[in-house]
């Protein structure tokens, strides 16, 4: 066991809304090759035939609008568009199409590839450049929000490839039930009554013990009270505050401004950063629910099924096996016991590449903090965890960033 | 003794504020008021928003889905009846 395992008493995960790796972190290939971003030549065919190119131009808010499809029928068409499918590996080659069948306007459909430039997420290109990235974590699902946050919590979306899940709870438990039966502390941080939870059907109604605010996280990060796993829901709509206050949404989620989404991240990374014993026993994982139906080039790997098949009705009718892969999103592990610099090989690297996915969450926590537990899917049990990426050496507190909010 | 280097980070535009934005725009928290739908109706009535039609009415905003989903997290969060 590394010195920075033994440290460690506590996982934080935040999990923001539909982003794509290339379309976040993609720039940062330029600076180090290592990454697996962009090379600035990527492009995907419009209607009419034209190659739309990637390019740096992405902008806050305003341009992704209306929201990219990323229902299951609509990725399955970014994803293999002008293959056979399934199996054949995906081309990548649909976005554009994807996106130009909801406006049917060939100029806005090429904004689907654009890209944020360097340093025009100072939050998010800070912590890659800083702590570990990961060349290959994706989606659970190519689908939406609801089934692929749900393989955060169970390992699984109970066969589900939708919005609507309304789960057979049994016999898989959520990793907080699991905690729980440990003896374990855990919460699931929403970010204010108005703004909730998308677990609300399962977890709200069945497990509202372990719900809290997100004042109370920065609450109990001062206080140290952390508990040993935390899960953060981000701010899902812009709304006023019980006084009258302005409450923007931090998600990320088309059309929200992405730049409060880095506000919010800064601010949960200080309040673990500013505690000197919350740091240096921490680790903090910033990840994403699903792309969001923007361009990515890395072809979603194949993943051991959980069993399930999903509804037709929900896939556009395509069979799905829960054997393959989303799309990858950007995920960022950070900790003082990280190495600067750190990128973790994805399938660009057949002999040490790995395949996150979110039930590596789930997993990783069970075998920290919970040790052998069988009752959980296959699926889970086969993700790779994360926590090997944690080093014998802390970094000085100098080496270690800190965000000053404007 | 050396410092950590800081990162500034921005203020958002303060036009980026909009929960007049319609619900529409935004299938994850229309689905997510469908959901509270759900759990509500088996709050007593008298505890009930009665929000929920307005909500997915045509031309209804964030904002208003945020009212009624606070007012349901908080029912269930604090049930009626018990401390």
């Amino acid at each position: 066991m590394s010195a920075g395992l033994d440290a460690l008493k506590h996982v934080v995960v935040l999990m923001m809304e539909n982003r794509s790796f290339d379309h976040m972190l993609g720039v940062l290939h330029a600076e180090n090759p290592a990454i697996n971003g962009l090379t600035g030549n990527e492009a995907n065919p419009d209607t009419t035939n034209e190659p739309a190119k990637v390019l740096p131009t992405a902008a806050f808010q305003g341009e992704l609008d209306p929201d990219p499809d990323h229902h299951f029928p609509a990725v399955h068409k970014q994803l293999f568009f002008g293959t056979a499918g399934p199996p054949a590996v995906p081309s990548m080659q649909g976005f554009v199409q994807s996106y130009w069948d909801q406006e049917h306007n060939v100029a806005h459909s090429h904004k689907i590839m654009y890209y944020f430039a360097a340093d025009k997420l100072p939050v998010l290109h800070t912590l890659a450049r800083n702590y570990a990235v990961f060349n290959g974590w994706f989606a659970s699902i190519p689908g939406p929000t609801v089934c692929n946050r749900a393989f955060a919590h169970y390992g699984t979306s109970f066969g589900q490839a939708s919005l609507n899940i309304f789960y057979v709870l049994e016999p898989y438990k959520s990793i907080y039930e699991r905690m729980l039966a440990a003896g374990r502390t855990t919460k699931l941080y929403y970010f204010d009554p108005a703004s909730s939870t998308q677990e609300v059907v399962n977890l709200l109604k069945n497990q509202p013990q372990i719900f809290a605010t997100y004042d109370q996280f920065l609450e109990d990060c001062k206080a140290g009270n952390l508990p040993d796993y935390s899960f953060i829901e981000p701010n899902y709509s812009d709304h006023p505050g019980e006084d009258g206050g302005e409450l923007p949404a931090s998600d990320q989620h088309p059309d929200h401004d992405v730049q409060q989404g880095e506000v919010f991240m800064a601010t949960i990374y200080n309040a673990i950063r500013q505690n000197p014993d919350l740091w240096k026993s921490t680790a903090l994982l910033v990840t994403y629910d699903e792309h969001g139906g923007i361009f990515d080039h890395v072809p979603p790997p194949s993943c051991t099924p959980d069993g399930f098949h999903a509804n037709l009705a929900d896939t556009g009718g395509v069979p799905f096996a829960f054997d393959r892969l989303g799309v990858r999103v950007p995920s960022i592990l950070i900790s003082p016991w990280i190495s600067k610099g750190t990128v973790v090989p994805g399938p660009e690297d057949p002999a040490k590449g790995r395949a996150f996915e979110h039930a590596s969450i789930p997993a990783t926590i069970t075998e920290h903090f919970i040790g052998a537990y069988d009752q959980r899917t296959v699926r889970e049990k086969a993700s790779p965890t994360f926590l090997d990426l944690l080093t014998d050496t802390m970094r000085p507190d100098e080496d270690c960033p800190t965000f000053g909010l404007d | 003794m050396a410092q950590p280097t800081v990162i500034r980070v921005p203020k958002p535009a303060r036009s980026s504020y909009q929960p007049h934005r319609p619900l529409s725009k935004n299938t994850l928290i229309l689905n997510q008021v469908k959901h509270f739908r759900e759990l509500e109706k088996d709050l007593p009535r008298e505890h009930q928003s009665g929000l929920f039609e307005s909500v997915i009415a045509a031309g209804a905003t964030e904002g208003l889905a945020a009212e009624y989903i606070r007012h349901v997290t908080k029912k269930l969060l604090h049930p009626p009846g018990k401390a």
